[in-house]
């Protein structure tokens, strides 16, 4: 098992469950316990949950060899050895791949101090510092889902921080189409947020040890102590290179039912080797123009519970993925979810409620068919839609 | 079957919901609802919703 965030985890207690008794090895950069990804932005930034509270898995679970801060270097398919950063080689007969992300780095220069990017534990612990270290004037870049979270609970703190978010697009998350990003914008101002839309971050300004502003695309420089980049992930994928397995934007290519497609040819997987979670680029999950990446909890727990119990049952037996894409967020008071894949749609209608009330939900279609839909405090409304997108799902390719 | 959930912790993220409908459902105001006495046949899917909990607020027993 490489990687032992919540996709790892769960494909550990699958091989369990299906009744897989014999070695177990865990590897993680990470030399944290494996921990839970969505509160860190919301809830363990506002102190309402402790990094206790997020724990995934203890160090006696599954019966594992836990192998942690070490991260693995390299694979041998031939030999069937992963090669990790301090030389060590672990044999296997069966590897899941369920390495995650990084979070996407700026691109330029930086300040030594006080500009961070928020993936894991502690990137949360330095942000925590800082804040608590009385950073007031905080810029947040990029106004994705991981910004938006953040630039919500750190205005909410009650410490007077005063957050501007920046973001090229014209609104934030704008990934879920239709009204939804109108109404997070006008949430956030309410908020207190200032927002910045349309323009850039080229730079920042520093005292030479710590930032003191990050320039916007127009020149205006915007008073910083503390600035988050939150610009998007890269798959950790670095170190399979030369593999022989198929890489495609990064991501680990796999098929229907999650083992590594190789290079080797049309439909070629390797049957020792399957992926799950943000890392895996699955056929499953397709519009038509490929396969969809999938950067959410229910996917890495879904695709981690397969990848698991296919690993042991082997390529003829082994179960197609047929999960229904669903994501949630939180942030301003709003509660947006969505399932399916809203951002394939080519226009989206509102269903029911009135995005001037804050209450929305948002169909998106392509053509005729249905995609996906988006709810703003409206969730309930979505298992109906789910259910469509089940049903209408296009017949995936024969094996 | 014996469905617990532990509203301290329920967030009404309605992950369960899709993956259970008949037996979990949120409120207009997103406040989770759990069907009384559910068929043992859905037994695997209540399961399988109860791991769909992100905030493993469901317990379910005797599925």
């Amino acid at each position: 098992m490489v990687g032992a965030g919540l996709a790892g985890v769960r494909a550990c207690a699958s091989l369990r469950a299906q009744g897989y008794s014999g070695a177990l090895t865990v590897v993680s950069d990470e030399a944290h316990l494996p921990y839970d990804r969505p509160p860190l932005t919301k809830q363990v930034v506002a102190g309402t949950l402790t990094e206790a509270d997020i724990r995934l898995a203890g160090a006696d679970d599954f019966g594992a060899r836990w192998i942690r801060g070490t991260a693995a270097a390299g694979l041998d398919r031939d030999r069937r050895r992963v090669r990790l950063a301090d030389g060590t080689e672990l044999p296997y007969d069966g590897l899941v791949l369920a390495t995650g992300a990084q979070a996407r780095p700026w691109p330029g220069e930086v300040p030594p101090g006080g500009v961070l990017a928020v993936r894991g534990l502690d990137d949360v612990r330095r942000l925590r510092a800082a804040v608590d270290g009385g950073a007031r004037d905080v810029v947040v870049v990029g106004a994705g889902f991981v910004g938006v979270e953040l630039a919500s609970s750190l205005s909410g703190l009650g410490l007077g921080i005063r957050v501007t978010l920046v973001e090229p697009l014209d609104g934030p998350l704008r990934a879920l189409g239709g009204t939804v990003s109108g109404i997070v914008a006008a949430a956030a101002r309410r908020a207190g947020v200032g927002l910045r839309l349309g323009t850039g971050v080229r730079g920042f300004r520093s005292d030479g040890e710590r930032v003191t502003g990050a320039v916007l695309s127009d020149g205006t420089v915007l008073p910083a102590e503390l600035v988050v980049v939150a610009i998007g992930m890269t798959p950790a994928t670095g170190w399979l290179r030369g593999s022989g397995l198929s890489l495609v934007s990064g991501r680990v290519h796999c098929d229907e039912r999650l083992f590594a497609r190789t290079g080797g040819g049309a439909g070629a997987s390797d049957p020792r080797i399957v992926v799950a979670g943000d890392v895996a680029l699955c056929d499953a999950v397709c519009s038509p123009e490929g396969p969809v990446a999938l950067e959410h909890w229910s996917n890495a727990a879904a695709q981690g519970e397969l990848a698991g119990s296919n690993l042991l049952a082997g390529p003829g037996p082994a179960e197609p993925y047929e999960h229904v894409p669903s994501f949630w967020t939180s942030a301003f008071g709003l509660r947006i979810k969505s399932v399916g894949l809203p951002g394939t749609g080519d226009r989206a209608v509102v269903e029911a409620g009135d995005p001037a009330t804050d209450a929305v939900v948002e169909a998106h279609y392509r053509g005729d068919r249905l995609v996906g839909a988006v709810t703003v405090n409206r969730g309930g409304l979505l298992t109906a839609y789910a259910r469509r997108l089940r049903e209408t799902r296009p017949a995936a390719p024969a094996a | 079957m014996r469905i617990t959930v532990d509203h301290d912790l329920c967030d009404g993220l309605g992950q369960c919901a899709l993956v259970a409908p008949e037996v979990f459902e949120l409120d207009d105001d997103e406040r989770l609802m759990v069907a009384p006495d559910p068929a043992p046949g859905l037994a695997p899917r209540v399961a399988a919703a109860a791991r769909a909990c992100p905030v493993r607020a469901i317990t379910v027993e005797g599925a």
